[in-house]
């Protein structure tokens, strides 16, 4: 029943997606009536029915499904046996189809009839993209095979046929236990691919633009605005990714260069880079052709993500799918790739701009200069991902990338950005004057390097951990002084307090002040970063129950082993308390967790946040029979800046979303107050 | 040539730059995995103190403790090499895993001083990949 239900979605949305595109094409072309609304609701009602027979499949343990068998159990609690649906490869694409009908449905709302071409090319090029997705579904990809033959758990033989005879198993494996650890799996996932599949968007109305042969602002202004949304969920997605591999999976660190980390790094820095330069045309005209690009790659590399993460060809962590779907995949990189470059090197005389540079000390220099790092930044990062998938598909060697390559590149680089963007929003644009900017940058300079002579004294001599405070305040202090200088100008003009013309300003220029907040919020994850990579502190023990050691000013005693077990899982861990001399601080609890069925036991740490930073504990191994444990405990200190310096940056990112709606809503052409 | 053409080569100039500083750098950096076939295979191409990340399994009965460290065979089945590992052991070490050991070799021995299970292969569903074709 489920099986067909979802059948037919994936087959409604199919049809919804050629129709889009059919009758994209031609409302694009005939400039005319045609109703795109009956396709974009086909595409929206089908991924919607396809998902929800997905789920509830799912929740009413239908193991009829070949899905269900094999990557759920009848133990599996909520929320993970909803979050089931896209833990396993072929959910992951319903989701992945889900929100591209979904943002769809949002391009065709702002669509507004006959005579916007660009915007019904836009939706003809999403149904393009759908048309893939939901056919990679149907083929290669079908969550709704059925189970003709049961195993002992799982399923033995499938069949694509939703309407015969089944054979479904009592009960099925459950889903990868590292995935059912923490409710984050529920959440993580769907918001990175908010991220992911967000960059359709601003390829669609780029795409659209050139085969229309309609460069100029109208495509810029919709792309950029779609590109924040994204950009805004693809931060918190990789935010989300990285407490999630602290916190949770005992990794022992948010990041760790791994070609799945990488994946979702790519895109956002490209999203980044043209967030800036998307500024620049807009104000300036300038860098049309090289937003083309910026905005193709974003999208390009997206579907690189999931080629890498999905088709099982990086060994990593991450990697737990194995499928023939990575030919496919390719083959669609490599039609994107080869179509959007060709149209645009037929169209580039209208994707070239004319004005030029006046001079390179001005906020467009500014703007080059951050945007020439973070394409540097991506283009490093995409060599050190794909080279051993390339030397391997050359030479047959395996090989890996270690940290360190990374490392060594991308620091010294995050510096530069650090500091372009401490000058960025204080240089004037067209030509900047000397005396300003020295008059800007004096200030926040002195404070900053206060800062880091203070971090010296008193934290560490550590270089990397000064200059990441000394920057980070540059960063923050020129934009305070200048968000002070517009209100003082304000003040004196107007005659208003100060307070409420600081008000004035930031709601003023709202699309501004929001990039300063995710500027702050970059600064502070700076410091977040310098300070848990180049200050924890590392402790081995065993310890036997009664036994206690001192880390850093707490004593921690080991109390006893102790066994939980539910339906879905046992843990099996040790309990120590935590005092600081007198006072109990915490009981912390790390464990192995093993779920249902399975063997394998996921690690969980236990962490104790404090002002200072975490107290991070780590089972070594299941208590010995004598009861003894070995524990590995480490700080991380002050990582609480990096968590908050991430949210920082999402706020800021949304906050210049609503900004921006809001301009529009008010339509004024307000003067701008060119700093 | 035109301005546009100009900027074209220049970006086309900057990432070919950027693209070779990298690979550079990358040769650097590289770890080379191998299997104990090709390590016994190559062991000419990896003098002792050559770093490479040797994968494979930890043979039944052999591991046990030599003072500070830790000694085991590594198997992939065509060839088996004694490892000493001179670090602590990942959690959950033990017989008949599967790990991914890094470090070189040393006369006749491999000396390890990372160990990681290759966790990848203990979670993949083992019916997950059946099905595809059936």
């Amino acid at each position: 029943m489920l099986a067909l239900l979802g059948s037919a979605g994936m087959l409604v949305a199919l049809i919804g997606a050629v129709l889009l595109v059919t009758r994209g094409i031609a409302a694009a072309r005939r400039d005319a009536g045609v109703n795109l609304e009956g396709a974009a609701r086909l595409l929206l009602a089908g991924a919607v029915a396809t998902m929800a027979a997905l789920v509830l499949a799912l929740i009413t343990d239908d193991f009829s499904l070949v899905y269900t068998a094999n990557h759920h159990s009848t133990a599996t609690p909520f929320p993970f046996d909803v979050a089931t649906a896209w833990a396993a490869l072929e959910g992951s694409i319903v989701l992945w189809g889900l929100i591209l009908a979904g943002y769809t449905w949002f391009v065709f709302r702002r669509y507004r009839r006959a005579p916007d071409r660009l915007g019904a090319a836009a939706l003809a090029v999403m149904g393009g993209v759908a048309l893939f997705f939901f056919g990679l579904m149907i083929t290669v990809a079908n969550p709704f095979e059925t189970c003709v033959q049961a195993a002992q758990v799982g399923c033995a033989v499938s069949s694509p046929w939703p309407l015969i005879a089944v054979d479904a198993p009592a009960n099925g494996p459950g889903p990868n236990p590292l995935l059912q650890n923490h409710f984050m799996m529920a959440v993580h996932p769907p918001v990175l691919y908010l991220g992911y599949v967000g960059m359709t968007v601003p390829f669609a109305y780029a795409i659209g633009a050139l085969a229309l042969g309609v460069p100029g602002p109208e495509w810029l202004r919709r792309s950029h605005r779609s590109t924040l949304i994204a950009w805004s969920f693809l931060t918190l997605g990789i935010l989300l990714g990285g407490w999630w591999a602290y916190e949770v999976l005992s990794w022992g660190g948010y990041w760790a260069w791994d070609p799945v980390e990488n994946a979702s790094l790519m895109p956002w820095l490209v999203a980044t880079a043209f967030l800036h330069s998307g500024i620049v045309q807009q104000r300036r005209g300038m860098l049309q052709a090289w937003n083309f690009i910026l905005v193709i790659s974003a999208f390009a590399l997206t579907i690189l993500g999931t080629f890498l993460t999905r088709s099982g060809t990086i060994n990593s962590v991450h990697s737990f799918t194995q499928s023939a779907i990575g030919p496919a995949l390719l083959g669609f990189l490599v039609l994107v790739l080869v179509g959007s470059f060709a149209l645009f090197s037929t169209r580039a005389d209208l994707a070239a701009s004319s004005p030029r540079m006046e001079s390179l000390v001005s906020r467009e220099g500014t703007f080059l200069a951050n945007n020439l790092l973070l394409s540097v930044f991506a283009v490093v990062v995409l060599v050190g991902t794909t080279y051993p998938l390339i030397l391997e598909a050359f030479t047959g060697t395996q090989v890996g990338v270690g940290e360190p390559f990374f490392n060594r590149i991308t620091v010294p680089l995050s510096y530069l950005l650090l500091l372009v963007m401490g000058f960025g929003p204080i240089t004037p644009w067209g030509r900047a004057d000397g005396d300003l900017l020295w008059r800007r940058t004096r200030a926040p300079a002195l404070v900053a390097m206060a800062g880091g002579l203070l971090t010296a004294l008193l934290v560490t001599r550590i270089g990397w951990v000064v200059l990441s405070v000394t920057l980070a305040l540059f960063v923050i202090g020129t934009m305070t002084g200048l968000l002070f200088e517009q209100a003082r100008r304000r003040s004196v003009k107007t005659g208003d307090a100060l307070s409420a013309s600081l008000r004035q300003v930031v709601t003023g220029d709202g699309a501004f002040w929001s990039g300063q907040l995710s500027h702050c919020g970059v600064a502070l994850i700076a410091i977040g970063m310098a300070f848990a990579a180049n200050l924890g502190t590392h402790l081995e023990v065993g310890m036997s129950p009664g036994e206690s050691t001192v880390f850093q000013g707490h004593t921690i005693t080991y109390e006893s082993p102790f066994q939980q077990s539910s339906t879905a899982v046992t843990v099996i861990g040790a309990r120590l308390t935590v005092t600081d001399g007198t006072r109990l601080v915490a009981v912390m609890e790390p464990s192995f967790n093993l779920f249902g069925d399975q063997q394998s036991a996921v690690g969980t740490p236990d962490v104790l946040h404090t002002a200072r930073g975490d107290i991070y504990v780590t089972l070594r191994d299941f208590p010995d029979e004598t009861m003894a444990i070995r524990i590995t405990l480490d700080t991380s200190p002050m990582i609480w800046i990096l968590w908050l310096g991430g949210l920082v940056t999402v706020t800021g990112g949304l906050l210049a979303v609503r900004a921006r709606r809001r301009e529009r809503r008010v339509a004024v052409d307000r003067p701008t107050v060119d700093v | 040539m035109g301005q546009r053409q100009f900027v074209l080569f220049g970006i086309a100039g900057v990432v070919a730059l950027v693209m070779t500083i990298t690979v550079i750098g990358l040769n650097d950096n590289l770890t080379y995995y191998l299997y104990p076939n090709e390590a016994v295979r190559q062991r000419a191409d990896f003098p002792d103190g050559e770093r490479f990340r040797l994968a494979g399994q930890v043979v039944a009965g052999s591991l046990s403790q030599q003072g500070e460290d830790l000694t085991f065979d590594v198997t992939d089945g065509s060839a088996t090499i004694p490892v000493i590992l001179v670090n602590t052991p990942p959690p959950l070490f033990a017989e008949e895993i599967p790990v991914l050991l890094e470090g070189f070799w040393s006369g006749d021995h491999f000396q390890a001083d990372e160990a990681l299970i290759r966790h990848s292969e203990n979670y993949e569903i083992p019916s997950e990949g059946n099905y595809e074709d059936g």
